[in-house]
């Protein structure tokens, strides 16, 4: 039981608004996905319901109690990774579990085995067993990223706010990323709020959408009522061929006839 | 101009090398040194005596009052009231240098510690012996406690300054992840600082053994107190032999620390302790050659 409610969220850094009178609700057990440009705000959004950054007013609302601080039912994956750099692969991915042992555990790596075996099985799923005893610093951007969404399985969340998980994969692995986070969610009935930038990934994995633009919400609802239009409203008049991929009944991909804006 | 090509000669003596018709060659008779140095009462680098003792006696070799350092003879007095004054002042340096900084210990709170360490600061090295000797006597007892106090104080200040420096990702990383406030400072904070600590300190090292040789001369024996007393018997040959042994200690343990350094740093080849050791005389010319 995770809903999420965004109450009239406003954040100001000095002059700048990043995010004004903001309100949206995700039921439990939602695979939610934010849109929006660059500076559109998508990152202080999800920040605000990790409770690392104070909103400025309104609030947001995890089981109807207000977030302070962070919890530990909430984890979180970064667009800058934040990853431990000095110790291994492994060894950031059992950081997800540090809230399970004390501290002398956690920096003997005296976790008990299921532990262990959890931090090796999510490193496996993003594709990085073989990296797991290589120091994280050493590992491509693609792979610290990777890192960071382990820490986040490990972790067992009820919540789980992924900041652009995929934005420094290739297409393949993104899409294997993408569909791990859902399959998670699904399995682990968590309720999940990722930021994109790629629409297509957003069309193929989202079932509900937030579009922001100016850190205002210009979109709010469901798969089927994100239309072409709607992606201009989020992004500006931009060129959307090819970009605008819808899986057809059958499952093959067609690029839409409508999204060729000419 | 007499006298002082004399006194010079007391540092540097001359002997004759070799002698054709009616030119005589003279030379550096480095054999006076190098009698002094070795001298069996008193050697200066090497006890072969000590040495010895590997294969006769192991257990005092290792576990004697110095322990391996009194292998070195003098250098090795000096040698371990370095190392270890660093080696007791360190986990206070550390307890002070974390609690110090504003990251870990709220603003007027974090001063407690912060002026502790400038308070250490204030006060030289060899005050710190002189205060000291009436609770541990004058010797290397004594120097050992004022270098580790010393080291509370410098080694500290570079620690909190060093955790000034961090960025907060990991630190957020870790709150999210649900830590504990240990948990949050030894993984988020105390991770991003590891290597620059470990550096800092083999620093701080190579400037005890240099205090060491101060505080020495105070008294508190190894080479100092052989330059202090070499230079009450106007025995300057004595001294400069002492000089050079106290040159061969610094830069010894200066490259035995880079060594060290770059051995932590490169962890994808993990080189064993004798490979660091047997390995250092070809590396050593490579680093010179470029
Ligand atoms: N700590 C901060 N201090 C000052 N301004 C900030 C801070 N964080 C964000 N901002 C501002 O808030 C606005 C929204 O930034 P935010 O990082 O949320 O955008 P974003 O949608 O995540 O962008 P991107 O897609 O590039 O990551 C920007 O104008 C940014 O300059
Ligand atoms: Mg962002």
């Amino acid at each position: 039981m995770s809903k999420i409610v965004v109450d009239s969220l406003t954040k100001e850094f000095g002059e700048t608004v990043a995010l004004e009178d903001l309100s949206f609700e995700i039921d439990d057990g939602e695979f939610a996905i934010v849109l929006g440009v660059s500076g559109s705000g998508k990152s202080t959004l999800l920040r605000c319901m990790a409770g690392l950054t104070p909103p400025t007013e309104g609030e947001v609302r995890i089981d109807g109690e207000p977030v302070t601080g962070p919890r530990k039912e909430v984890a979180m994956i970064f667009q800058q990774h934040n990853i431990i750099g000095d110790i291994t692969a492994y060894a950031n991915a059992l950081t997800g579990s540090i809230t399970r042992h004390g501290l002398l555990k956690s920096v003997l790596q005296l976790q008990n085995p299921p532990e262990k075996y959890r931090a090796l099985e999510a490193l496996e799923t993003v594709g990085l067993l073989d990296a797991a005893q290589q120091k994280a610093r050493r590992l491509s951007g693609g792979q610290q990223q990777r890192v960071g969404v382990a820490r986040a399985l490990v972790q067992e969340p009820e919540v789980l706010l992924a900041d652009e998980p995929v934005s420094s994969l290739d297409p393949g692995s993104s899409q294997q990323v993408m569909r791990y986070l859902r399959t998670a969610a699904q399995d682990r009935d968590l309720t999940a709020m990722v930021s994109l930038h790629q629409v297509n990934l957003a069309r193929k994995f989202g079932q509900r959408f937030v579009g922001l633009r100016d850190g205002k919400k210009v979109f709010d609802g469901y798969r089927d009522q994100l239309t072409i239009d709607v992606v201009d409203e989020i992004y500006g008049d931009i060129d959307t061929e090819g970009m605008f991929v819808v899986e057809t009944d059958d499952g093959t991909e067609t690029s839409s006839e409508q999204g060729a804006t000419h | 101009m007499e006298f002082f090509i004399e006194s010079l000669q007391d540092f540097f003596p001359v002997t004759e090398v070799v002698t054709i018709g009616d030119v005589t060659v003279y030379g550096l008779a480095v054999g006076e040194y190098w009698a002094f140095i070795t001298r069996p009462d008193q050697p200066l680098l090497f006890d072969p005596s000590v040495a010895e003792l590997l294969w006769t006696d192991p257990v005092t070799f290792f576990f004697g009052e110095l322990g391996i350092f009194s292998v070195f003879g003098q250098a090795g007095i000096t040698l371990a009231m370095g190392v270890a004054g660093t080696v007791i002042g360190f986990p206070l340096a550390l307890f002070f240098g974390v609690l110090g900084s504003e990251r870990v210990t709220p603003f007027p709170f974090n001063f407690l510690f912060r002026g502790t360490m400038s308070a250490i600061r204030a006060i030289p090295a060899i005050i710190w012996m002189l205060i000291l000797i009436p609770l541990a006597g004058l010797g290397a007892a004594a120097a050992t406690l004022a270098i580790a106090i010393d080291t509370i104080g410098n080694l500290g200040r570079l620690f909190v300054d060093e955790l000034e420096e961090i960025e907060d990702g990991p630190i957020e990383a870790m709150e999210m992840a649900g830590a504990n406030y240990p948990q949050k400072i030894t993984f988020g904070m105390l991770s991003q600082v590891k290597s620059s600590y470990i550096a800092w300190t083999l620093y701080i090292t190579e400037i005890n053994v240099r205090i060491a040789v101060t505080l020495g001369a105070f008294g508190a024996g190894g080479l100092g107190n052989v330059v202090e007393v070499q230079v009450g018997l106007f025995q300057f040959t004595n001294v400069m032999a002492t000089l050079m042994c106290i040159f061969v200690l610094i830069i010894s343990v200066e490259l035995f620390s880079q060594r060290l350094r770059s051995r932590l740093r490169s962890d994808e080849e993990k080189m064993g302790f004798a490979e660091l050791i047997l390995g250092f005389p070809d590396r050593f010319a490579e680093s010179m050659l470029k």
